[in-house]
């Protein structure tokens, strides 16, 4: 639909352009017809061509919780629970050496801003 | 090369081109207010949504404790017209504890309204509530505030009123957008990323052997502290009690710590999540002097005078978020930047201070979903 619509719209841009440059050269009574017609069907095309897909709303990114163990390395991030708190300590033992575990952060991970600015 | 030159038409021509000419210059700015007004609107229908939607958020997540969807929805309803007369600034003269009294009085007031509205919540999930209460009236008032003045200036006809909101428009939507996305992380009591001071806290005194049960409580209201041993010296590591929504009254909490200890505290340091300019980096630290806490007034007062009377420094260590990070879910970035802030920290108090002396580190910030 995308590549079609601006297809047509070159289309309409194109031939509103040659309606009103032969407008304007035409001596005619009907010449402001001609212009008329050809300013319309260009708004039209460019309408066309410049019209872009309604801005679809992202999901927000999803909430994760890490876990670490107290004594190793072990870590473990999983998606986010009710009840789940930073420094909360978490009932399951570390499935490497089986000391307690702890959360140590809640958070998401936001999308990097698109734009850059070289200033 | 002239349109419908020399025919019988052209005079339609001179007339619609003279027509153009009178009818922009008189009422050209008729159509640019017109236009305005139609963007002022689109802007209000998204503020509309977003605190209808937010207000929902807020019915589903009272309802859970204990009373109807009829009942918490009517009582939400009157509740989102509250207000807070600021105290007569005519007579400066102990404006601050006037102040300091009204809020008091109002954090009472929403105490004990979401007690009544949630009566089988705990008092942590309590403090949530009372957060996703703030959030929705924000995005009540926000929408109230741009829809009187453009029902106003379309009344009045007034331009620079229209101007004034339409130029503002953009930094409003911003502002209610930060909130809107925030309510989740209220309603279901995710950490923000204005939690970062607190954060800090705990995990520097877990460092030198603190524990949620070696946590003094209510030094201020809703506020205790760590007293812990770093190099030689006595830290006094104070922030909000968590993990419920709170940012308790932490000027009160360093003032008292101050009457406490005061003689042998050599150094106050405050972190805090501090407003970053755009561009800069999301989580960079910075580090300055003053008191960096973002109340209303008496709380930063409290620090300064705490400090100004007793002669010693007072130092801030702030993380750079812009809003929507700081009332949003803490981002993956602020809480990468607590291990630099500990470390900073740790300078300040090697090179700034003295075996034998004691400290205040202050955390300042939301506690919500950040643990003891």
């Amino acid at each position: 639909m995308g590549m079609i619509s601006k297809l047509i719209g070159i289309v309409f841009a194109a031939a509103g352009f040659i309606l009103l440059f032969f407008g304007m050269n035409d001596t005619s009574g009907l010449s402001f017809v001609y212009s008329l017609l050809g300013l319309i069907t260009m708004s039209f095309g460019f309408a066309l061509l410049t019209a872009g897909k309604p801005k679809e709303e992202k999901p927000p990114p999803p909430t994760v919780t890490e876990i670490r163990c107290n004594d190793c390395d072990f870590k473990e991030i999983r998606d986010f629970k009710k009840g789940d708190y930073v420094l909360k300590p978490v009932e399951d033992a570390c499935p490497k050496c089986q000391t307690g575990m702890t959360i140590e952060g809640v958070y998401i991970i936001r999308e990097e801003p698109k734009e850059t600015y070289n200033v | 090369m002239q349109l419908g030159a020399d025919n019988e038409f052209s005079w339609i021509i001179n007339i619609a081109f003279f027509a153009f000419i009178m009818i922009f210059s008189l009422y050209g700015a008729k159509f640019q207010i017109w236009q305005y007004l139609k963007q002022i609107e689109i802007g209000l229908h998204e503020m509309k949504r977003m605190f209808v939607e937010s207000r929902q958020t807020a019915i589903e997540t009272f309802k859970e404790y204990g009373l109807s969807e009829e009942v918490v929805a009517k009582e939400l309803d009157q509740f989102m017209d509250y207000f807070t007369i600021m105290p007569v600034d005519l007579d400066p003269a102990g404006i601050l504890k006037r102040l300091d009294h009204l809020l008091d009085v109002r954090r009472d007031r929403f105490q004990e309204f979401v007690a009544e509205l949630a009566p089988e919540s705990g008092e942590s999930m309590n403090q949530n509530l009372e957060n996703t209460l703030e959030v929705t009236q924000v995005l009540g008032l926000i929408y109230r505030v741009v829809r009187h003045f453009y029902i106003l200036g379309k009344k009045t006809g007034s331009q620079i009123m229209i101007m004034q909101i339409h130029m503002q428009m953009p930094d409003l939507l911003r502002l209610a957008k930060a909130y809107f996305d925030a309510i989740g992380a209220f309603s279901e009591g995710k950490p923000i990323g204005d939690g970062v001071g607190p954060l800090v806290i705990t995990k520097f005194a877990r460092e030198y052997g603190a524990t949620p049960e070696s946590y003094n409580h209510e030094i201020s209201r809703e506020v205790g502290y760590y007293m812990v041993e770093v190099e030689g010296r006595t830290v006094y590591a104070l922030r909000a009690t968590g993990p419920g929504g709170t940012v308790g009254k932490p000027g009160f909490g360093v003032k008292n710590l101050m009457e406490k200890y005061g003689n042998k505290i050599s150094r106050i340091i405050t972190v805090d999540a501090a407003l970053k300019f755009e561009g800069e980096t999301l989580g960079r630290v910075a580090e300055g002097t003053g008191a960096a806490i973002g109340d209303p007034g008496p709380e930063k007062h409290a620090m300064e005078q705490a400090a100004t009377e007793y002669g010693i420094g007072i130092e801030a260590i702030v993380v750079k978020e812009d809003e929507a990070a700081a009332v949003g879910i803490m981002d993956k970035k602020i809480l990468d930047a607590v291990p630099e802030v500990i470390e900073r920290i740790k300078t300040v108090i090697q090179k700034r201070t003295k075996p034998g002396e004691s400290i205040i580190l202050a955390g300042i910030g939301n506690t919500i979903g950040i643990g003891l």
